[in-house]
């Protein structure tokens, strides 16, 4: 078989990994809803396309729409790169597989790599750039403009994703890694919106602009950095396909936490053992957290030390999702862990009961973790007291009781240890986390412009104690409930175990 | 602890993959089930222990006189407790209560693992689960010790980084840590060195003696079920072909004419 067949195979194998990922093989339901969700963003980015190329033309007299689309080039580079997070697995993901077969490893990474490249996704961003492209810079410059645009902004993102590749794989190697990206995004979001006036947003836009005019300098750079970042990956995950096949996982645990304390609780602490250990040795579920935590402390930093933040949504929103976003990383796929020993926990009476109400305090603990990152906002006067409190009581009982309700329907196992975090979660999950955003946002809204400021909060606070007081009540509920569709469950549970 | 499977069916798809009319298993009875792959030994045991899904029949468990067994409404949450029909059996269908489970021990697979825990620790929570003590929990380690090999009891190893076989010992062990008395053991003899693989029968068989627990165990080792079990039940493609009593060894002709073990 000569190389260009074999990439052909690789690359159609890698298509029915896709295709037949048990989450999505065992559900026809959920195929359609990830097509209509790629239709909806897709829809989504054609209408913000149409809409900025418009209405930039109108609003920036004197300043073409492209300028001021491409001052903003390095916004859109960073939400491209942690979109990939949940889109995008690495090379020596995709290459165990092959480890052990008679293919050279070299080409093995190639094929990845230029499959990376040449993938589809990078494309996806077309549905905002090419009507922009097409209203903004074909009217008034014809297409050759259009075309050098275009291509130009399909290196940038072929280049990000190389960019992410590089990060993934370090990270991967150590989660401190993923301090790198967030400095460096950290410090450019810094660097664009400290200032009153953003430093980047020229640079940036005559870079564009020399691909527009179709100069050899920006394609040169661009080009020179994913000939770099290809060749930088190349090395760095080479090493990493034996790491994959291999899974050296360290022997022996340094320290074998104990945490006796909890014994005085009986079968609940062992649970809340449980909930500790599950996130203290496990890759997955422990970088779920440090992301979090790591967003937590960007977006407070942001409005700590700028003022682009400065207004009533954005404090409600930031506070907020510090609240929430702990909480939700782990309780919107609630059970999915578990599914990996799920036959374990249901031959045991009531141990899933146990479970969620273990599973409900150490959230609640997680809880106290928000007001010490919003302190110095609070002390600064930027954040009210009384939103803390509203917001703490209310996501322990009101958002956490919506949150357990997805203990009854979830049935995805997900992989806790692979170092393959692609599916994390399925399409429902991922609604559930966008809608959990709003509702109590706009209850806020309504609760403080009727209310008031500190009766709005307090509001709030009161909806959350009658959650947390009846959470008995609620949590036997989401167990018998489970309980009765458990055959379902386990069935789900099992068939999307990828052991 | 009897167990009374009656008009138990299970289909996927088009595969019968349980279905017997009738079959009961007697307390204190240690009874190995074997058959070809596929012969539904797995889904029969996750029927038992309400893993899956039954689509006709029932399972019950319980204690009562043989050739009575009927469901007695007066004791349904616990057929252990005084019966206020003394004479009466008390059973309950496993799909209906999760009572049976305090006296259940089970190990299928690796789903029954927590395998982010070592195995000090998943004994220890096992342990504390069932209600048995730090001291009732060392000895118990201390019994098994021969069959731990060194290798699981103080280590500070994942249960993940386990060896299959090893993997295979913790759930072996934890099933019979809670002394059940229903004991189900899904090919307990995979993935075990020799030594262990004896190791194992002689503890089933002592455990057997010792504690009257009523005991299944599937295999495709026909010696050691041979060796081990009073009663041989064959099955293949979902139904019972033979129903042998072993207590004289009188199963080893009939199952390696069976399998055509001497052509």
């Amino acid at each position: 078989m000569n190389s260009y067949k074999l990439y052909k195979l690789i690359c159609k194998n890698a298509d029915l990994k896709e295709a037949r990922h048990p989450m999505l093989d065992k559900n026809r339901f959920m195929k359609f809803l990830m097509a209509f969700m790629w239709l909806y963003y897709a829809a989504i980015l054609l209408f913000m396309g149409v809409v900025m190329a418009m209405g930039m033309r109108n609003s920036y007299n004197g300043v073409a729409a492209f300028h001021v689309f491409d001052g903003g080039l390095l916004y859109l580079l960073i939400t491209d790169f942690w979109v990939r997070f949940i889109l995008q697995e690495t090379p020596a993901q995709q290459a165990q597989p092959y480890a052990l077969l008679p293919i050279r490893r070299s080409f093995l990474m190639k094929v990845y790599l230029t499959r990376s490249g040449l993938a589809w996704g990078n494309l996806y961003w077309g549905f905002l750039l090419v009507p922009f492209a097409l209203i903004a810079i074909a009217i008034p410059l014809g297409w050759g403009a259009t075309i050098g645009w275009l291509l130009g902004w399909w290196l940038l993102l072929v280049m990000n994703g190389y960019a992410y590749l590089f990060c993934r794989a370090l990270i991967m190697k150590h989660m401190a890694w993923l301090l790198l990206p967030i400095a460096i995004h950290g410090a450019l979001l810094a660097i664009m919106l400290v200032p009153d006036k953003d430093p980047l947003d020229m640079p940036c836009t005559l870079f564009m602009y020399g691909f527009l005019k179709w100069e050899v300098l920006p394609f040169l750079c661009v080009g020179t950095l994913i000939a770099f970042l290809y060749w930088a990956n190349y090395k760095l995950q080479m090493g990493m396909v034996y790491d994959e096949v291999g899974k050296k996982e360290e022997k022996e645990i340094k320290h074998a936490t104990q945490l006796n304390f909890l014994n005085r609780y009986g079968k609940l602490g062992e649970y809340l053992k449980l909930e500790v250990k599950q996130r203290l040795r496990n890759k997955t579920v422990r970088m779920s957290f440090f992301v979090g935590l790591g967003f937590m402390i960007l977006l407070s930093g942001l409005m700590y030390f700028s003022d682009v933040y400065d207004n009533s949504f954005m404090r409600s929103f930031i506070c907020l999702y510090n609240y929430i976003v702990l909480g939700m990383m782990t309780l919107i796929t609630i059970m999915c862990y578990e599914g990996n020993y799920i036959d374990g926990l249901m031959s045991r009476r009531e141990s899933i009961l146990q479970l969620l109400t273990a599973k409900y305090y150490f959230n609640v603990l997680l809880l106290f973790i928000p007001p010490i990152i919003l302190l110095p906002l609070m002390i600064i006067g930027k954040m009210s007291v009384w939103m803390n409190v509203g917001y703490f009581f209310f996501t322990a009982g009101v958002i956490y009781p919506a949150f357990f309700q997805m203990a009854v329907y979830n049935n995805n196992t997900l992989p806790m240890n692979t170092k393959i975090t692609s599916k994390q979660g399925n399409t429902t999950q991922q609604i559930f986390s966008t809608i959990i955003f709003f509702i109590p946002i706009g209850l806020e809204r309504a609760a403080t412009a009727l209310l008031g400021e500190p009766w709005g909060y307090l509001f709030l606070a009161v909806l959350g104690i009658i959650g947390v007081a009846t959470h008995q009540y609620w949590l036997r509920n989401v167990y018998t409930r489970f309980m009765a569709r458990r055959y379902k469950n386990m069935e789900g549970f099992r068939a999307s175990r990828q052991s | 602890m009897d167990i009374i499977i009656k008009d138990l069916k299970k289909t996927f798809g088009e595969k019968v993959a349980v279905d017997i009319p009738e079959l009961t298993i007697h307390s204190g009875e240690l009874l190995g089930l074997v058959g070809n792959n596929g012969a539904g030994k797995s889904t029969l045991f996750r029927l038992i222990l309400d893993l899956i899904k039954a689509d006709t029949g029932t399972v019950h468990m319980g204690q009562g006189a043989r050739g009575k067994e009927h469901e007695n409404p007066s004791c349904p949450d616990n057929p252990l407790a005084p019966c206020s029909l003394p004479l009466a059996p008390c059973f309950i269908n496993v799909a209906e209560t999760e009572v049976w489970k305090d006296w259940t021990g089970a190990f299928v697979d690796e789903s029954f693992l927590i395998d982010y825990l070592t195995p000090d620790e998943y004994f220890q929570f096992i342990a504390r689960l069932t209600d048995t003590s730090d001291e009732q929990l060392e000895a118990f380690l201390a019994e098994y010790q021969h069959f731990m090999a060194d290798e699981l009891a103080g280590q500070k190893k994942l249960i993940r980084t386990l060896s299959a076989g090893n993997k295979q010992k913790v759930g072996i062990m934890a099933a019979m840590l809670l002394r059940p008395k229903v004991l189900i053991l899904d090919e307990p003899f995979n993935f075990l060195d020799p030594s262990s693989q004896n190791a194992i029968k002689h503890l089933l068989k002592k455990y057997n003696e010792e504690t009257g627990a009523t005991i299944l165990v599937s295999s495709h080792n026909l010696q050691h079920t041979v060796d081990i079990s009073q009663r041989i039940v064959l099955l293949e493609h979902g139904k019972v072909i033979h129903d042998i009593d072993n207590r004289e060894k009188q199963a080893q002709d009939i199952l390696e004419n069976y399998f055509e073990i001497n052509e």
